[in-house]
């Protein structure tokens, strides 16, 4: 796996630091990538992807 | 297609709402064939969900005096159900003769093998092939289609090629209409205008009742300004737009300042409507282009006025009197039942579970909305049978299998949502929805002739939800299938974070498992062969032996391999184990569109306690008929074969069925 280092301000690393460990992350990097990976995959998502999702789920033994 | 990644590919999903801005298919033939006279008459009463044991306990306590003379006059068996037992599957068992390995319906789900996304399994659409642009606007130069998924041929099309009449009103899986001059009005499977199984719209000023990505429907914020709401009721997509953008109509609400009462504005509608109090169907139109709109009928219910504000809007159905999609064979016979009755509920699943799932309606609003169903439902049936005078004639009823989902939570006091206050008051519905069954089959009884030939009978029988299993977490547990990221377990459907290099199995649909096979499967695993065989042996055993550390109890009584249970036509779409769930256990929620939860087994915490996507074993279907039965263990197919003997029309060789008198 290829490795970049992005530049983060002090008193955010901090509170990355402080809620990784709150929330139960085995380190800073996983939980970062969690929540970039959620960001992303909110971006990508399509609206029919969505729209499936939303029409299967309205059969009542599904949800 | 091969090139592309699952992402595009849903981006080109199709959606039985962009076919409705081309309008309904050309008018088929008026003309209704079948008009032989027959001395032989039958009545076909499919009454959905009801159960034998319970039918056996009320009916040996004098409470359902007709099924009780037609057991006297005639016979009594439970009726073999379907493997797996789900509605679609059953009646498509029933309508084809056959079982899934020929009709080709395995599950409400199928899966595309390539993509590893769901659909529907009873009906596909198609965009229209050939559209022109034009500025914003695309314009169709074809039409679209709707294609119903379900091989074989229906009973009422073979009994047409003998110049037998029949009608067949709201038959499940029946969607799209397959094609026949009989008179037939599509049931479960038939969508609502935005081409979903049913949308509400819900408008609301209380926050903490809003809640987004539910399924089935969609909560509005909305703010009272000088006693005035506005607000859009969505639609279906704008197909002749470019992007497709969905469709709505603006409409406002007047609150009287001092009396709980409301004035809503809704295209030329204006009318006032009490709290708690139900509209008649609005008609309204949603405006694509110029020249093109799309029509629906739907209902109101003013469910609150002060201090929040409270509208519920009912999915919105296809118009009967001009249907956007075909609902009804001739197109004209829809439209006879409008004029005659006025609008109805066409939509598959009518009563609006999902609305009650989310607290949008209360258990006695919920009634209310089915009572309503059940009722245009009778006065139908009572005009089909009063000119019902040669051939057959099927009627459905929906609500006994949506009551006993919704309400079997107050007859069984070990699920973990029983509420003793709550089952004091609603702890006679489900008896009461077998009443008014008696009550309709009573009818049928009193106006049958000595020629007539009655079945009473159910796709299924009813057992109660009281776990949830996860498959797809089993799977995992047993390593049978791999996640991309451990952490992200539960969080995602679609199986988007499970590694297919490292999958060997997987679950779609709510009892269907698939081997990741190598070459059928978009990345499959698992060499086809002795390979896979011995796969789904071990699977299937191992499954069978899942029990409930909370309760000792088997969670699975039968994994069914499929090769060996199903007949050959239609196995490559085919499932390769159907799993049979134990009575009180079914598959978990969010398993059956590929989430792999945390836990295997959880409580069921749902409103919606009572299923039987089970083991076919525990939850058979009912059936009563006029004549004795001489099989011991009739099955759904074998009324099939039964119908055709009936009319002494030929049994074509796919079917599996034999005649049960």
């Amino acid at each position: 796996m290829g490795k970049a280092k992005v530049k983060l301000e002090k008193d955010l690393l901090e509170k990355i630091k402080k809620y990784a460990e709150m929330s139960g992350y085995s380190s800073v990097e996983e939980f970062i990538t969690h929540c970039l990976e959620k960001e992303i995959s909110k971006l990508e998502e399509s609206d029919s992807e969505e729209e499936i999702k939303k029409k299967l789920k309205g059969l009542g033994y599904i949800s | 297609m091969a090139n592309i990644n699952r992402r595009e590919f849903l981006k080109l999903g199709l959606s039985a709402g962009s076919l409705l801005a081309l309008g309904s298919p050309s008018d088929m033939v008026t003309k209704v064939s079948g008009k032989q006279e027959t001395h032989k008459k039958v009545l076909i009463l499919g009454f959905d969900g009801m159960d034998p044991h319970l039918t056996e306990i009320w009916m040996n306590q004098g409470k359902l005096p007709a099924f009780a003379r037609l057991r006297a006059q005639g016979d009594f068996r439970p009726l073999q159900t379907s493997i797996p037992p789900q509605s679609p599957v059953a009646w498509s068992n029933f309508i084809t003769g056959m079982n899934p390995g020929g009709h080709g319906i395995f599950d409400f789900l199928k899966r595309d093998p390539q993509y590893y996304i769901p659909a529907f399994s009873g009906a596909e659409t198609h965009d229209p092939s050939k559209t022109i642009s034009i500025g914003n606007l695309v314009l169709p130069l074809s039409g679209g289609s709707i294609e119903n998924m379900m091989k074989g041929r229906a009973f009422w099309q073979i009994l047409e090629d003998y110049d037998i009449p029949a009608t067949i009103f709201k038959m499940p899986s029946n969607f799209p209409p397959v094609q026949t001059n009989q008179k037939t009005l599509s049931g479960m499977g038939t969508p609502d205008i935005t081409g979903s199984v049913g949308e509400f719209n819900y408008y609301t000023t209380e926050v903490t009742e809003l809640k987004q990505d539910i399924g089935g429907g969609a909560i509005h914020e909305v703010y009272v300004i000088g006693n005035r709401v506005e607000a859009k009721l969505p639609g279906p997509t704008n197909t002749f737009k470019k992007n497709k953008p969905e469709s709505s109509i603006d409409f406002k609400v007047f609150i009287d300042p001092v009396h709980p009462l409301a004035k809503i504005v809704i295209q030329d509608h204006e009318f006032i409507l009490k709290e708690k109090e139900w509209s008649d169907w609005k008609k309204i139109h949603f405006p694509m282009i110029p020249t093109q709109s799309v029509g629906g009928i739907c209902m109101f219910y003013l469910k609150q006025v002060r201090p929040e504000f409270k509208l519920y809007i009912s999915p919105i159905n296809i118009d009967p009197a001009e249907p956007a999609m075909p609902i009804s064979t001739p197109d004209s016979y829809a439209k006879e039942l409008a004029k005659k009755f006025g609008s109805f509920y066409t939509k598959g699943l009518p009563a609006d579970f999902k609305a009650m799932t989310h607290g949008v309606l209360d258990e006695e609003e919920y009634l209310a909305q089915d009572d309503t169903i059940l009722k245009e439902r009778i006065e139908m049936f009572e005009y089909e049978l009063s000119r019902f005078d040669s051939g057959l004639l099927f009627y459905y009823v929906s609500s006994t299998d949506q009551r006993q989902h919704m309400f079997w939570r107050f007859i069984d006091k070990e699920s973990p949502m029983f509420d003793p206050d709550l089952a004091v008051r609603y702890g006679d519905t489900i008896q009461n929805i077998y009443k008014e069954a008696d009550k309709i089959l009573d009818t049928a009884l009193s106006r049958a002739d000595k020629d007539t030939i009655i079945m009473a009978m159910s796709d299924h029988g009813f057992t109660p939800f009281r776990r949830t299993f996860n498959v797809n977490t089993w799977l995992k547990e047993n390593g049978y299938l791999r996640l991309i990221n451990n952490w992200r377990q539960g969080q995602e459907e679609f199986f988007m974070n499970t590694d297919w290099s490292r999958t060997k199995a997987y679950s779609y649909g709510l009892n269907s498992l698939f081997i990741n096979e190598r070459g059928r499967e978009g990345e499959g695993t698992v060499n086809p062969g002795a390979e896979k065989e011995a796969l789904v042996r071990e699977i299937s055993q191992k499954l069978e032996k899942v029990t409930d550390p909370d309760t000792g109890e088997k969670v699975i009584t039968k994994a069914y391999v499929t090769k060996d249970v199903y007949q050959s036509q239609q196995l490559e779409q085919a499932p390769d184990i159907v799993i049979g769930y134990n009575r009180g256990y079914r598959t978990a929620w969010s398993a059956p569109l590929g989430r792999v939860d945390k836990k295997v087994l959880d409580d069921n915490m749902d409103k919606w306690s009572g299923d039987h996507c089970m083991d076919p074993a525990v939850c058979p279907g009912i059936l009563f008929t006029s004549q004795k039965i001489k099989s011991q263990s009739p099955a759904l197919y074998d009324l099939t074969s039964t119908i055709l003997s009936l009319f002494a029309a030929e049994k074509p060789k796919e079917m599996i069925g034999e005649k049960i008198f």
